[in-house]
């Protein structure tokens, strides 16, 4: 009898479909794809890095002004956007600028870091605008476009805080200017390339 | 494991190795072969190492803050140098300025120069303009430009840093002999360079 009903289930388990651990909530995929886009692309990676480096060079204090800025800047990209033809050059030139301010002066002209985060934000939300489609999809795109732009921000910030809080060799202060002064080259260096023929970025 | 099974086992491995077709897991174009591009440009010339590694050398010589200072402004500039380069801005001489920056600041270690910082931030910063407008001229076509930008700072980077470590000896009075020592070196290298020998 213990047989047979241990047979019983047999069927059962064979005609089991195929397990669906994560059911696809309608227009999730296009959140995660909107949330990783703030850092899909070499332009968009260098804004947000050297702006992670710009923001972790403030006190906190001071900080939560560049972030609040740099949100503002999505908000303002995402809804205004798209504005500018060719978005790649000023990215460029602004991951310049904010490795450049990182590199040399570091925790200092509050005013210019501001505004850096406020135009980065404002970049990197029009470069996040999704193509045409169904407003729900696009919506909920540019939702994860917010959400990963300032949560990547927030937590470049803090992995730069944390080390700099943690470890407190007067090395660790250098490492991240010259970290930005390698960016910045890099941005440089993209910008021009950019700028005389288009190339396999 | 007895001998017998050992040895199968070793003559099954021998077949294997001996059967094996070549990996060819890098197609020779995109980031990866970009990075390559880039990350062994500026080791593959020996003007160039010579040149990175003195800036180490030489910013350790100076001492705090220096030691932060040069490295951080070297790839600054050398990033202009290789804008000029990429836009097709002419710069004179390229071979000769680099070749001069091994000499120069080779002299500079074995003579124990220590000049106001914003003088050596000048020198370190001419010569930077010849390095980055080699590296910008000679992009390949093919290459990810991202990836060879990134590899050739990374590895630029990467030589200072080899400059400061060596350049910490400095603390010992046998270590500023070697120093002082690698700078002559790095000087003789830049006149092989300068004079065609190398």
């Amino acid at each position: 009898m213990t047989a047979l009903r241990q047979l019983a289930w047999f069927p059962v388990v064979i005609a089991a479909s195929p397990a669906c651990a994560h059911s696809p909530v309608p227009g999730l995929e296009g959140f995660y794809t909107g949330m990783l886009h703030p850092f899909s692309t070499p332009s968009q990676l260098l804004v947000m890095v050297g702006l992670g480096l710009l923001v972790g060079a403030f006190a906190v204090k001071s900080a939560r002004w560049l972030l609040c800025g740099f949100l503002v800047g999505t908000f303002a990209g995402l809804l205004m956007g798209p504005l500018i033809p060719d978005i790649d050059p000023i990215m460029f030139a602004l991951a310049f600028a904010a490795c450049c301010l990182v590199a040399l002066i570091p925790g200092r002209l509050m005013l210019i870091a501001i505004a850096l985060a406020i135009t980065g934000g404002y970049l990197i939300g029009e470069a996040s605008i999704p193509d045409e489609g169904p407003t729900r999809d696009r919506l909920f795109t540019m939702s994860g476009s917010i959400v990963g732009a300032n949560v990547g921000l927030l937590y470049l910030f803090s992995i730069v805080d944390f080390v700099r809080s943690r470890c407190v060799w007067p090395w660790v202060g250098v490492a991240f200017r010259v970290i930005a002064a390698w960016l910045g080259a890099i941005s440089l260096m993209m910008l021009a390339l950019g700028s005389v023929e288009p190339t396999t970025l | 494991m007895t001998l017998r099974a050992t040895i199968v086992f070793i003559a099954i491995a021998l077949v294997f190795v001996g059967m094996h077709s070549p990996a060819v897991a890098h197609s020779g174009n995109g980031y990866g072969a970009g990075f390559i591009g880039g990350f062994t440009h500026p080791i593959l010339g020996w003007d160039h190492v010579a040149a990175m590694v003195a800036v180490g050398l030489w910013g350790t010589f100076l001492g705090t803050p220096a030691i932060w200072i040069l490295p951080v402004v070297f790839p600054l500039v050398m990033a202009l140098g290789a804008v000029a380069g990429i836009v097709g801005i002419p710069v004179l001489a390229v071979e000769t300025g680099i070749a001069l920056s091994a000499v120069v600041l080779g002299m500079m270690i074995v003579f124990a120069v220590k000049p106001p910082l914003w003088l050596a931030a000048v020198i370190v910063g001419v010569f930077a303009i010849f390095h980055g407008y080699a590296h910008g001229t000679e992009l390949p076509a093919t290459a990810s430009a991202f990836a060879y930008a990134l590899g050739f700072v990374v590895s630029t980077g990467l030589l200072h840093l080899l400059g400061i470590a060596f350049g910490i000896l400095v603390k010992w009075p046998a270590g500023r002999i070697a120093v002082r020592g690698a700078g002559g070196l790095i000087s003789l290298v830049g006149i092989a360079f300068l004079t065609g020998l190398g």
